[in-house]
C-alpha cells in the first residue's frame, strides 16, 4: 500500500508544475486528465528540450518565452493589421511525453502545460546534472535543484535514529514508530540507569511545581521533570531549559490553585486563562531515547526513500500512507491531545515488584489447591498458613524453612527440620516455625 | 514475639488455628519483623492472603475471614507499593461485601455519606491527565470519526459521558483542517452534572469560534440508562456518531440473583450456558432480537469459561439502550470499555479477574506518579478503589461495574445490527503518536481483528472497537 501511494504522490508532484512545494489550497483536478476537446501535441524530445520554440516570422529569431517574442516583435514596426495575432481560437494545447512506456505517453493522460511536461520529460527520463552541494542529492531540473538548495539543512528534524527529515509531519510519523522499537533498548538502558533514592528526592522537590504542571501541562509548554536530567537517556535540551525555569513553575502552581478555587471545578476553564490554542500540546519536543544500531537497518527504507528522490515531495510521501486528512491533520500544529512534554516519571523501582509482576509469580508457585473451582488461575491454596510470628532475627534469613511449608499437616512434620525451631522459641501459637516470609528462590516448595 | 502455644495446636485444623490467633489479643504488635519483609514477599504474602481470606468471604465464614483481614490489613498500606495499595482498596470492599451481611449495620454506616461532586468530577479530570486510557480512547475515537465522515457535511456526535473538552476540541482542529473544509458539527453531549456541561459548551463554543467552524453544542443532563433518545434531536440527513468511552458495561446490571432463581432449566453450575429455557422465561424482554441464528451464534461465543449472567444474550437495559441508538442509524460507533471479566456471577471469579486488571492498573499508575501524590491516591480510591468495591461487595442491580471482554461485547453488537469497522492503519499511527510524545512507557496497543486491544505490559486493559449501524435481514 505505501508504494502504490507514493507513486501516485510523486507523479502528481512531479507533474503539477514548476513549484515543487505541494502546499497548494485550491483543489487540483487529477494531472494528467485532458480536456477532451485539446489538440495532442507530440514533440519530439529534440524539439521538447529546445529552448528557443518561440520563433519571429519576421528575421526567424527563436525565443525561450512567447512574451519575449512579442516584445521582439515590437521592434519590427510592423503595419497594424500585422500587429494583430491570428483572430481565430486558439485551440487548447496538450502534450504528451515522448517516452514511449511513460504513462503521460498516452493521449488520455496528456499534460496541458508545455513548461510541465519539459520538467517531467527531464525528472522523470533526464539525466540529473544538478547536484546539491550541501548533501548528496542530484536533480534533473535546474528549478528543483534552486528549490532543494534553499531549504537543505535550513530547516532539519533529525530523529536520534540518525534519520534526518525536512518536514515536520513526516519527521514525527518516522519517530513514531522509531520509537515503538526502541522501547526495548531504552528500557534495558533504564534499567541499567536506575538511581531511584536519587530520583525520588529529585521527584519530590519538583512534586510541587509540578503538579500544577499537571493541569497547565495541557495548556502551557512548562515544566517537563527534573528527575529526566538524572536520567541519562534524557537528551532533549529543550527539557534542560524546561527545567530551569522552577520559579515560573511556581507562580503558575498557585495562579492555578487560585483559579481552580475562584472557579470552582472548573479546572479546564484554565484553558481560557491561558489563552492557548491545543489543549493538550506541549511542544517542547520529546526526544525518545537512545537508539541503537537496529534502527539503522529498521530504517532503511525511510532511507532510500529520502535518498532517492530529490523533491522535499518524496518525503511527503513517506508520511502518505496517512490519509490526506491525516497529513493536514501532521503537517499543522500538533493536534490536541498529543503532549511533546515529559511527563513526570515516577521510576519504579525495580527493587519493588510490579504487582502483575507478583501475581504472575504467585500463579507460577501455586501448583495445587484445595478448592479448584473456585481459585481459577492462580492454583494456590485457599487455606494457607496465615501470618505466622517470626522472631526479628529470623527475619530475611533462612527461607530455606519455607520450602518446607506445606498444608499445615506437613507442615507439622517438616517443622522438626527446620533450623529455626531449634529453640523452640520459634515455634508460633500455630505450632510451626517461623515462616513468615516467602522467599522468592524457595518459594517453591510453598503451597 | 514468642507464641508458646504448645503442641495443642498442631494437632488443631486450619480454622482453629484462625480462632486460636483470635485468642491471643494481647500480644501487642505481632508483626514486628513483617516491617523488615521485603517487599516481594511481603506482596507475594499478601496475594495469598487475599485470596484466602477472599474464599472465606465467599464461604461465608465470617470469623476466618476477619482473622484474614486483620492480618493483610497489618501489610497493606494505601500510601506503600503498588500491592500493597491494591490489598487495601480490595480488603476494603471484602469488608464492605462482609457487613452487607448485616444490613441494618451497612444501612447506619452507609447513610451519612456526602458525594463531593466536585471532588468526582475532579477525580475523572485526574484520570484523564495521569493515565493514558481516556486520551488514547479520544484520539482513537477522534481519527475514527474524522475517516467516517469524510465528505460528509453535516456531523452530529453523541457524547455519552461528554466531561473533557479537550477530546473534542482535538477533533474540531482536524475538522477545521479537512481539506473540503470543515462539516457543520453538533455536538451531544451527556453527562450527569450540569456544571460540567456548561463547561463543555463554553469551552467548545470558544474552540469552534476561534477556528471558524460551525458549531453547536447540546446539553443533555441524564443518566444513560433513562436516556430518551428523542432528546438527542437528531435530524434526518446528519451523519450521527456515537462515543461511548466506559459508559456502556453499567447497562450490563441485571438482578441476577432473581433471573437464577426462576429460570427452570438453568443448570445450577455457574459454567453452563443454557438458552431455551432463559428464552422462554421472557420473550418481550429480549424484544425483537429473539430469533434462531441470534442463539446459535451465542452459543458459538468460544468464551464458556466465566459465567455470565444466565446467559441472556442480551441484558434488557443493553437491549433496549442499543435498539434506540440503532434507530438514529450511526455511521460510526465508537465504543472503549474495560477489556477484563469482571461479570462473572462468583465473587471469587471476579475477585481473581480483578486483581490482574488492577494490578496492572496501579502498577501503570506507580510508573507515571509519585506515591506520595494525592492525585494519584485520589484516583486510586475515588475512582479504582470504587470500582473494586462494586465489584466485590456489590451484587444484583447494584453491581455496575459490570466490566466484560470484547469477545462478549462483540456479539451483543453484532446482535443489535452493528456491524464492525475495522480500526485502520492511520488510527494505530494516532495512538501510538499519543503514547510516544507522552512517553508512556510500559503501554503498549495490540490489534486483535480491527480492534485495539490497550495493555500495560501483557496484561489487556482497555479494547476499542468501532461499529456501524446496516439493516439487519
Amino acid at each position: 500500500m505505501t508504494d502504490e501511494v507514493i507513486s501516485t504522490g510523486s507523479t502528481k508532484n512531479q507533474v503539477s508544475g514548476s513549484n515543487p512545494q505541494p502546499v497548494v489550497k485550491k483543489k487540483r483536478s487529477l494531472p494528467g486528465n485532458p480536456d477532451p476537446e485539446a489538440e495532442v501535441i507530440a514533440l519530439s524530445p529534440k524539439t521538447l528540450m529546445a529552448t528557443n520554440r518561440f520563433l519571429c516570422e519576421i528575421c526567424g529569431k527563436g525565443f525561450q518565452r512567447d512574451q519575449n517574442l512579442q516584445l521582439h516583435r515590437r521592434g519590427h514596426n510592423l503595419p497594424w493589421k500585422l500587429k494583430q495575432r491570428s483572430s481565430k481560437e486558439v485551440r487548447k494545447r496538450v502534450y504528451i511525453c515522448p517516452e514511449n512506456g511513460c504513462v503521460h505517453n498516452h493521449p488520455s493522460r496528456a499534460l496541458g502545460d508545455l513548461t510541465g511536461i519539459k520538467k517531467h520529460f527531464c525528472r522523470k527520463h533526464g539525466e540529473k546534472k544538478w547536484k546539491c552541494e550541501k548533501c548528496s542529492k542530484r536533480y534533473a531540473v535546474q528549478s528543483d535543484w534552486k528549490a532543494h538548495s534553499k531549504t537543505c539543512g535550513t530547516r532539519e528534524y533529525k530523529c536520534d535514529c540518525g534519520t534526518i527529515f525536512s518536514r515536520r509531519d513526516s519527521f514525527v510519523t518516522h519517530r513514531a514508530y522509531c520509537d515503538a522499537l526502541a522501547e526495548e533498548t531504552a528500557r534495558i538502558k533504564a534499567a541499567s540507569h536506575m538511581e531511584n533514592h536519587a530520583g525520588h528526592t529529585n521527584y519530590h522537590f519538583s512534586l510541587g511545581p509540578s503538579m500544577g504542571q499537571r493541569f497547565t501541562s495541557i495548556f502551557e509548554p512548562i515544566s517537563c521533570n527534573p528527575q529526566k536530567i538524572n536520567d541519562p537517556m534524557t537528551r532533549s535540551l529543550t527539557l534542560w531549559n524546561m527545567s530551569q525555569q522552577p520559579s515560573q513553575n511556581q507562580d503558575i502552581l498557585s495562579k492555578n490553585f487560585q483559579e481552580m478555587h475562584q472557579m470552582g471545578i472548573s479546572i479546564s476553564s484554565l484553558g481560557a486563562v491561558y489563552s492557548c490554542t491545543d489543549p493538550l500540546v506541549n511542544p517542547c519536543a520529546s526526544n525518545p531515547p537512545a537508539p541503537t544500531t537496529t534502527y539503522q537497518l529498521n530504517w532503511d527504507f525511510t532511507k532510500n526513500l529520502n535518498s532517492t528522490k530529490a523533491s522535499d515531495d518524496q518525503l511527503s510521501c513517506n508520511s502518505l500512507p496517512l490519509s490526506n486528512i491525516n497529513a493536514k491533520e501532521l503537517g499543522g500544529s500538533a493536534p490536541s491531545l498529543f503532549s511533546t512534554q515529559h511527563q513526570s516519571h515516577h521510576q519504579s523501582s525495580t527493587a519493588n515488584m510490579s504487582a502483575t509482576a507478583l501475581l504472575q509469580k504467585a500463579a507460577e508457585i501455586g501448583a495445587t489447591t484445595t478448592d479448584p473451582s473456585l481459585l481459577g488461575n492462580f492454583g494456590l491454596k485457599c487455606t494457607e498458613n496465615p501470618v505466622q510470628n517470626a522472631v526479628t532475627t529470623r527475619l530475611g534469613s533462612d527461607l530455606s524453612a519455607l520450602n518446607q511449608l506445606q498444608m499445615y499437616p506437613s507442615m507439622r512434620h517438616h517443622i522438626q527440620n527446620q533450623e529455626n525451631i531449634t529453640e523452640g522459641e520459634t515455634r508460633d501459637f500455630l505450632g510451626v516455625g517461623i515462616q513468615s516470609i516467602c522467599h522468592p528462590s524457595s518459594i517453591n516448595g510453598w503451597i | 514475639m514468642v507464641q508458646e502455644k504448645g503442641s495443642s495446636s498442631v494437632s488443631s485444623s486450619p480454622l482453629h488455628l484462625f480462632s486460636m490467633m483470635s485468642l491471643s489479643p494481647g500480644l501487642g504488635s505481632p508483626f514486628p519483623s513483617l516491617q523488615e519483609m521485603r517487599s516481594e514477599d511481603r506482596g507475594l504474602f499478601l496475594i495469598h492472603l487475599l485470596i484466602a481470606c477472599a474464599n472465606h468471604v465467599a464461604a461465608g465464614n465470617v470469623e476466618n475471614a476477619n482473622i484474614g483481614l486483620e492480618y493483610i490489613s497489618h501489610l497493606a498500606s494505601p500510601d506503600g507499593d503498588s500491592m500493597q495499595r491494591i490489598a487495601a482498596y480490595f480488603i476494603e470492599a471484602l469488608a464492605d461485601r462482609m457487613l452487607k451481611g448485616w444490613t441494618g449495620l451497612h444501612k447506619a454506616l452507609n447513610s451519612t455519606k456526602i458525594t463531593w461532586m466536585t471532588e468526582e468530577i475532579l477525580v475523572q479530570k485526574l484520570f484523564f491527565e495521569f493515565c493514558p486510557f481516556l486520551k488514547l480512547a479520544y484520539v482513537i475515537t477522534n481519527q475514527a470519526i474524522l475517516e467516517a465522515m469524510e465528505g460528509e457535511k453535516v456531523v452530529h456526535i453523541i457524547d455519552l459521558h461528554s466531561f473533557e473538552p479537550a477530546q473534542w476540541i482535538s477533533l474540531l482542529q482536524a475538522l477545521s483542517e479537512r481539506p473540503e473544509g470543515p462539516p457543520h458539527l453538533i455536538i451531544t453531549g451527556i453527562n450527569e452534572q450540569k456544571v460540567v456541561l456548561d463547561q463543555m459548551a463554553h469551552r467548545l463554543s470558544q474552540e469552534a469560534e476561534t477556528l471558524d467552524v460551525p458549531f453547536q453544542f447540546n446539553p443533555i443532563v441524564s443518566r444513560l440508562e433513562n436516556l430518551d433518545v428523542e432528546c438527542l434531536r437528531v435530524k434526518s440527513g446528519e451523519a450521527v456518531a456515537l462515543s461511548s468511552v466506559l459508559q456502556l458495561h453499567p447497562l450490563l446490571a441485571v438482578d441476577d440473583e432473581m433471573l437464577r432463581r426462576n429460570s427452570p432449566m438453568v443448570n445450577k453450575s455457574p459454567n453452563s450456558v443454557h438458552f431455551q429455557g432463559v428464552l422462554q422465561l421472557n420473550p418481550h424482554t429480549l424484544g425483537d432480537f429473539l430469533d434462531k441464528d441470534m442463539i446459535n451464534t451465542y452459543g458459538a461465543s468460544p468464551d464458556s469459561e466465566s459465567s455470565s449472567p444466565l446467559s441472556l444474550p442480551i441484558p434488557p437495559k443493553m437491549a433496549s439502550f442499543l435498539n434506540a441508538i440503532s434507530g438514529l442509524s450511526p455511521k460510526l460507533m465508537v465504543v472503549t470499555e474495560q477489556e477484563s471479566n469482571h461479570n462473572g456471577f462468583n465473587l471469587m471469579e471476579r475477585l481473581m479477574e480483578a486483581l490482574k486488571f488492577y494490578a496492572a492498573l496501579f502498577d501503570g499508575l506507580e510508573s507515571t506518579a509519585p506515591r506520595a501524590s494525592i492525585e494519584r491516591q485520589k484516583i486510586e480510591k475515588m475512582l479504582f478503589g470504587d470500582e473494586i468495591k462494586n465489584i466485590i461487595s456489590c451484587e444484583g442491580l447494584d453491581r455496575k461495574k459490570r466490566h466484560e471482554k470484547l469477545d462478549k461485547w462483540i456479539p451483543r453488537f453484532e446482535l443489535a445490527g452493528f456491524a464492525k469497522v475495522p480500526l485502520s492503519y492511520h488510527v494505530m499511527m494516532q495512538a501510538k503518536r499519543l503514547l510516544h510524545s507522552y512517553n508512556y512507557d510500559g503501554y503498549k496497543i495490540k490489534v486483535e481483528n480491527g480492534c485495539f486491544i490497550i495493555c500495560w505490559h501483557d496484561q489487556p486493559l482497555f479494547s476499542a472497537s468501532a461499529w456501524r449501524f446496516r439493516r439487519y435481514s
